[in-house]
């Protein structure tokens, strides 16, 4: 059982990091803490679901067009709303967190709640590992994350917006002087968390099903995550996932299930008290963040 | 002197004609049914649609006799959001109470989904004294209310299974798989809800504790909890051969997900409220074949060939919307609970609370739910014959994906079948 758990608490990590790698790369670009993000997520599982089943498309195409739909409405959050209060972070966190809230509660106004609203696995199949049955869709999500993860970095370091995006990131005013538009780079970097919201959505709704209560628990999620590795750092959400996801899954077989929400929550009140910052946070420091 | 002869008979006219016209306009005003619940959760949605199908059937058939008049019922609804997670119990009671203060209810029917907030509820219902037939929140502790203080809680009835009747069926189920298969050892899971926590607690200390079995776990999840896969690691290491659940969130649907894929070696039954309509099937893509589930009242989610109103009722459903009721606990409750009210009302001949509440408690109907009778916790009696208390069901998905009623035996179409790789101990 306990090399079962070491297996679910990296399965369950890698969940943690695609929840809330979006959140982290807009913050750390924009600065726009986007608190839509668990409504995006939860916007591009019933996107797909509504292509899927209703539009009747096939799985594959339903998926993209999600994720593109999703990413392309992230950039018109920024461009017709965010972009009007930019740099007054309280503004922000309140626009975003009513779009968030008009989305999710809408779903529930029309009724979108139901066991029968999931997305299908890609792969129907277990397989044993260590003796312990692990199915198909996990695995992919934890293959998925891997890539993910080193896609974001080989995108950021050697890619001329990746470039831009450290740059507006490290200094937005020199970043300036050098040509780069930091409004477009902005609209990008919301754009690229809310697909990346998609992305998570699309392989990990499988598991599970889809509610409007998703968005608000993807939310506490990715901001735990956040907050425990240090808002904007990449490596500390890596950090962060795998500690808060294998805190979860021993805290579930060892301790119980009741336990798991309040041993993350402790953590968040523990790293706040002992490091604001949050474990690899550097603010007020002109050091990169992605 | 002739004019104001004149006006005065025309006065006297006026004065005799009005309590006619004001009683005429009386008689067309409809009899307000309030259902004040979470109208987003499928029961809500369902036991929405299966008032409003009794009452259309009710209308149809001319209305509802009160006194010397008849008048037609109308259905007025909020949704009170308590069943999603984080909602708090004062924001459902906000609702409670806007609906009694703003629709002038003469009932209400169906009411909030968590026992928490029908607790904190019957308050508000004893102030404004609206009689409430609730078909979904489970907990006992509204009895023991009842029971204390009969005069001011009296107005609350419930026509749903309750926890202790719960407990009674799934005991009976695994007294059934402990009597076929020689199981005894037990996994309990459960929603960290009053119902739930109730019903897991009772099945243990009144069935497990008393009848040798082992309970190798008893686990709470919070509402919303998406992830198994420890409990069922548990399951396989310690050599569970049942696993008892008790969900009603949608994401307990994941549970069945995951014990398919982990192919974990035990049986599951007990009930997750994703399990209970037929669509399961199509959703969990035909892997649910061994899984037993609850239906919570007859009609909900399966009827029975052997209780005719329940399969009338939901062929009835079927055809009116166009769906089969995919809720396991709610719909029949709520459909029943309408007659139930027009014949109470009749009874009383007046929509005079005390006296609707008098004539509720003289409840003997034979219907959906099989033989309704109200005990003295206003609880509607369920046992396991249709013709003497309300019954619920305990059912069995096949591998062809056809669900068979195995429980009780008074209604039960065939006999609980192993899942593969779980072998007898007889």
């Amino acid at each position: 059982m306990f090399v079962g758990t070491i297996l679910y608490a990296i399965i369950n990590s890698f969940i943690l990091i695609m929840m809330a790698i979006g959140f982290n790369l807009t913050f750390g670009i924009s600065g726009v803490a986007n608190f839509a993000f668990g409504a995006l997520y939860v916007l591009s599982a019933y996107g797909s679901w509504i292509l899927l089943n209703l539009l009747k498309m096939p799985y594959l195409l339903s998926v993209t067009i999600s994720i593109l739909l999703t990413s392309l409405f992230g950039g018109l959050i920024y461009r017709l709303i965010l972009l009007r209060v930019r740099g007054q972070a309280l503004s922000e966190v309140i626009a975003t967190f009513g779009i968030g809230l008009s989305i999710l509660e809408l779903f529930s106004y029309f009724g979108l709640v139901g066991f029968e609203y999931t997305l299908p696995v890609f792969i129907d199949h277990s397989f044993i590992i260590f003796g312990t049955y692990v199915d198909a869709q996990r695995l992919i999500i934890a293959a998925v994350g891997l890539v993910l993860v080193s896609s974001l970095w080989l995108f950021t370091h050697h890619t001329s917006i990746g470039l831009a995006f450290r740059g507006i990131a490290q200094d937005e005013r020199t970043a300036l002087t050098f040509g780069i538009a930091s409004d477009r780079i902005a609209t990008l970097s919301v754009s690229l968390g809310a697909g990346l919201a998609a992305v998570a959505a699309t392989i990990i709704i499988p598991l599970g099903s889809i509610a409007p209560a998703e968005g608000y628990d993807v939310l506490i999620k990715a901001l735990a995550v956040c907050i425990i590795g240090g808002l904007g750092s990449s490596g500390g959400v890596i950090v962060a996932g795998f500690v808060i996801g294998f805190a979860e899954r021993f805290t579930d077989t060892y301790i119980g299930s009741h336990w798991t929400m309040i041993i993350s929550l402790t953590a968040i009140l523990l790293v706040l008290v002992i490091k604001p910052s949050g474990l690899f946070g550097k603010q007020k420091e002109l050091e990169e963040r992605i | 002197m002739k004019l104001h002869a004149r006006l005065l008979a025309f006065l006297f006219v006026i004065l005799l004609v009005c309590p006619v016209w004001s009683a005429i306009g009386n008689a067309q005003e409809p009899i307000v049914i309030g259902i004040p619940t979470s109208l987003g959760f499928l029961e809500g949605k369902e036991s929405l649609s299966a008032v409003e199908m009794a009452v259309d059937e009710i209308n149809a058939a001319g209305g509802v006799r009160v006194g010397s008049s008849k008048r037609s019922f109308k259905v007025e609804s909020i949704d009170l959001r308590d069943a999603a997670p984080g909602v708090p119990v004062p924001e459902a009671l906000l609702g409670l109470e806007k609906i009694i203060l703003e629709k002038k209810p003469a009932a209400l029917v169906v009411g909030p989904f968590r026992s928490e907030a029908l607790m904190a509820g019957m308050d508000i219902i004893a102030k404004y004294k609206v009689p409430l037939l609730g078909t979904i929140a489970m907990s006992p502790g509204s009895e023991k209310k009842i029971k204390e203080e009969p005069a001011k809680y009296k107005y609350v009835f419930r026509t749903c299974l309750n926890a202790v009747h719960l407990v009674k069926f799934l005991a009976g189920a695994m007294g059934l798989i402990n009597k076929e298969f020689g199981f005894n050892k037990v996994y309990v899971m459960h929603q960290d809800v009053a119902w739930a926590r109730a019903t897991a607690e009772l099945v243990k200390s009144l069935y497990f504790d008393k009848n040798g079995w082992t309970v190798l776990g008893l686990e709470s999840y919070p509402t919303g909890t998406s992830d198994f896969s420890s409990a069922l690691m548990k399951v396989r290491s310690l050599g569970a051969q049942v696993i008892m659940p008790i969900f009603d969130m949608p994401q307990s649907g994941t549970l069945v997900k995951q014990w398919n894929a982990m192919k974990v070696p035990a049986i599951l039954s007990g009930f997750i409220s994703p399990l209970a309509g037929s669509a399961a099937w199509e959703t969990f893509d035909g892997k649910i074949g061994g899984a037993t589930n609850t239906i919570f009242e007859l009609g909900s989610g399966i009827g029975s060939g052997k209780v005719p109103p329940s399969k009338d009722f939901f062929d009835k459903y079927l055809k009116k919307y166009g769906k089969e009721i995919q809720a396991g606990h709610g719909p029949a409750p709520s459909y029943e609970s309408v007659y139930i009210l027009k014949e109470a009302i009749e009874r009383a001949g007046s929509l005079d609370p005390d006296s609707i509440v008098a004539e509720l408690e003289k409840t003997d109907r034979i219907g959906v739910l099989g033989r309704v009778k109200f005990d003295e916790g206003h609880q509607a009696v369920y046992g396991f014959n249709p013709q003497e208390s309300c019954v619920s069901t305990v059912f069995q998905w096949t591998d062809s994906g056809q669900r068979v009623i195995v429980f009780p035996e008074t209604i039960a179409e065939g006999k609980i079948q192993l899942p593969k790789g779980l072998k007898s101990l007889k």
